[in-house]
């Protein structure tokens, strides 16, 4: 295989980001950690939300925002959704003991460049934003997958596999 | 006569109060309230579970305190169990337990959602007539519940994306403006004048669900367009948005259950639009609104207090096995499942 570690992928409705976070969700398992990066509206929820339809966790899935952390429980692992934006104290960060918390399940953390320096150091990153000018449709999006760590490497590998990158 | 002394650690604020037959309130400290310098070092608790830990029982003291009571004068002891932060709920469950257990008093685990909704029988105004229907709207959750005759809660929708207080927040920080984002964009939507613009609204029909994410969307490219109309239309019409699905759904779904009043609790409870375009849109209906005060919509303990005095009967041992619960759905919950 492929160690590429940067895979792109546009969607063009959030009805296809959702679906992407479903294929995504088939390659995780326990312990692994992806970082949802992008500005406001950029899709966050959106791909979390798929995410978590793909792990069948129980839902709803909602921004978490205010209360920091949600946890949905499924039969095979549970989702732990984090969410940094009014953070802005990495020790605040820490405090939440997210990895220690999330050994069981899936951890997905919006907004992590509030706190970089707490988060695990091998983790798959993607960053969320409106897909380029050219394009017309306001809920087109583009993700870069980044993969830091053999692991992630490996999921995206399995991306690839599934013909989801875009063509360039 | 039931004295009952609660503690709220389910987010960000560290709250005690005590609350006589669930409507007479004695005390409500809240730890970023009060001055807590001298014993905490000035840190005000923010997520942590040891800001919690520094403010517990500092709260709880100056809770008896304000009171004038020992605790002699306390009969049971109450606290959040869920939904909310973990590491921030076990700091106020496992202390309101240790208070139980060396006071050898009943413990009663209570709702934070419920807390909300049953500020509005806290006071000596009527008491709202059941069945009711609840919105819960906040920073954190956008709840509709049906409150039955009994007191059980059947939870009828709720937001599918962001609460509503965090699209206030949000659209606050696309305008430029401070945190909380309530009262700013208000402002900001009283200055706009005899002009209006309009934003879209998701009304999801045939469902009592919301969403936000869209709007908060829609006022991002407002913001970026070219031309793009002053600040203050776009909050003015951000903030209509808002009141008019909440107000709107809210009446339509009472209308439809046949309940004897509406009750409206959380943070954005506060905002007056929303309380207008709900008095407005239930009073045609001819269906009663209840709204606490603005002190007792934000997260609090008297709140806690009311809602664990309704669970009176069911309060437990301190020393029975109990946890807390992070999330709000769809796992059975204290008090909206007895």
């Amino acid at each position: 295989m492929t160690t590429a570690n940067r895979l792109v992928v546009t969607t063009r409705t959030a009805v296809r980001t959702r679906a992407l976070g479903r294929r995504l969700a088939k390659l995780l398992h326990p312990g692994d950690v992806v970082l949802l990066q992008g500005p406001l509206g950029a899709g966050k929820t959106t791909l979390a939300q798929g995410i978590a339809t793909g792990l069948r966790v129980a839902g709803p899935v909602r921004s978490p925002t205010f209360v920091l952390l949600t946890q949905h429980e499924g039969t095979a692992l549970t989702l732990y959704h984090a969410d940094l934006y009014r953070l802005d104290d990495p020790e605040a960060v820490a405090d939440l003991a997210l990895e220690e918390q999330a050994r069981d399940g899936v951890l997905l953390v919006e907004w992590p460049e509030r706190g970089l320096a707490a988060l695990p150091a091998t983790h798959l990153l993607v960053v969320l934003e409106p897909a380029p000018a050219a394009d017309t449709d306001a809920n087109a999006r583009r993700l870069t997958f980044v993969a830091v760590g053999a692991r992630y490497r490996h999921i995206l590998d399995g991306l690839h596999a599934a013909g989801l990158a875009d063509h360039t | 006569m039931t004295t009952i002394l609660a503690i709220e650690s389910s987010c960000d604020e560290t709250a005690a109060a005590v609350v006589v037959d669930g409507r007479r309130m004695v005390s409500n400290v809240v730890a970023s309230q009060i001055e807590l310098h001298a014993v905490t070092g000035g840190i005000v608790p923010e997520v942590a579970a040891r800001q919690h830990l520094r403010a517990v029982v500092p709260v709880v003291r100056q809770a008896l305190t304000d009171a004038s009571m020992t605790w002699d004068g306390i009969d049971a002891i109450a606290a959040t169990a869920g939904p909310g932060l973990s590491g921030a709920l076990v700091v106020g469950l496992n202390a309101a337990r240790g208070l139980a257990f060396a006071r050898g008093l009943p413990f009663i685990p209570t709702d934070h959602i419920e807390g909300h909704v049953c500020a509005n029988w806290l006071g000596d105004g009527d008491e709202p007539p059941l069945p009711a229907l609840a919105l819960v709207v906040s920073g954190g959750h956008t709840e509709l519940l049906l409150m039955h005759e009994d007191g059980r809660f059947t939870r009828l929708g709720g937001t599918r994306d962001d609460a509503a207080g965090e699209a206030f927040d949000k659209v606050a920080r696309l305008l430029g403006l401070g945190y909380p984002g309530g009262p700013p964009v208000s402002r900001l939507a009283a200055s706009a004048g005899k002009h209006r613009v309009r934003l879209p609204r998701a009304w999801l029909r045939g469902t009592d669900d919301w969403s936000f994410s869209g709007l908060k969307s829609a006022v991002q490219r407002m913001v970026a367009e070219p031309g793009a109309p002053p600040q203050a239309l776009i909050a003015d019409a951000f903030e209509e948005s808002v009141a008019d699905v909440l107000a709107t759904k809210t009446a339509r779904a009472a209308e439809r259950e046949d309940v004897r009043c509406v009750l409206l609790a959380g943070g954005v409870a506060a905002n007056a639009r929303v309380r207008s375009r709900l008095r407005e849109r239930c009073g045609v209906l001819g269906i009663p609104v209840f709204i606490p005060p603005p002190e007792l919509c934000t997260d609090n303990a008297a709140m806690i207090a009311a809602a664990a005095f309704r669970h009176l009967g069911s309060a437990v041992a301190a020393t029975d096995a109990l946890d807390v619960y992070p999330t709000l759905a769809p796992r059975m919950r204290v008090g909206i499942t007895r």
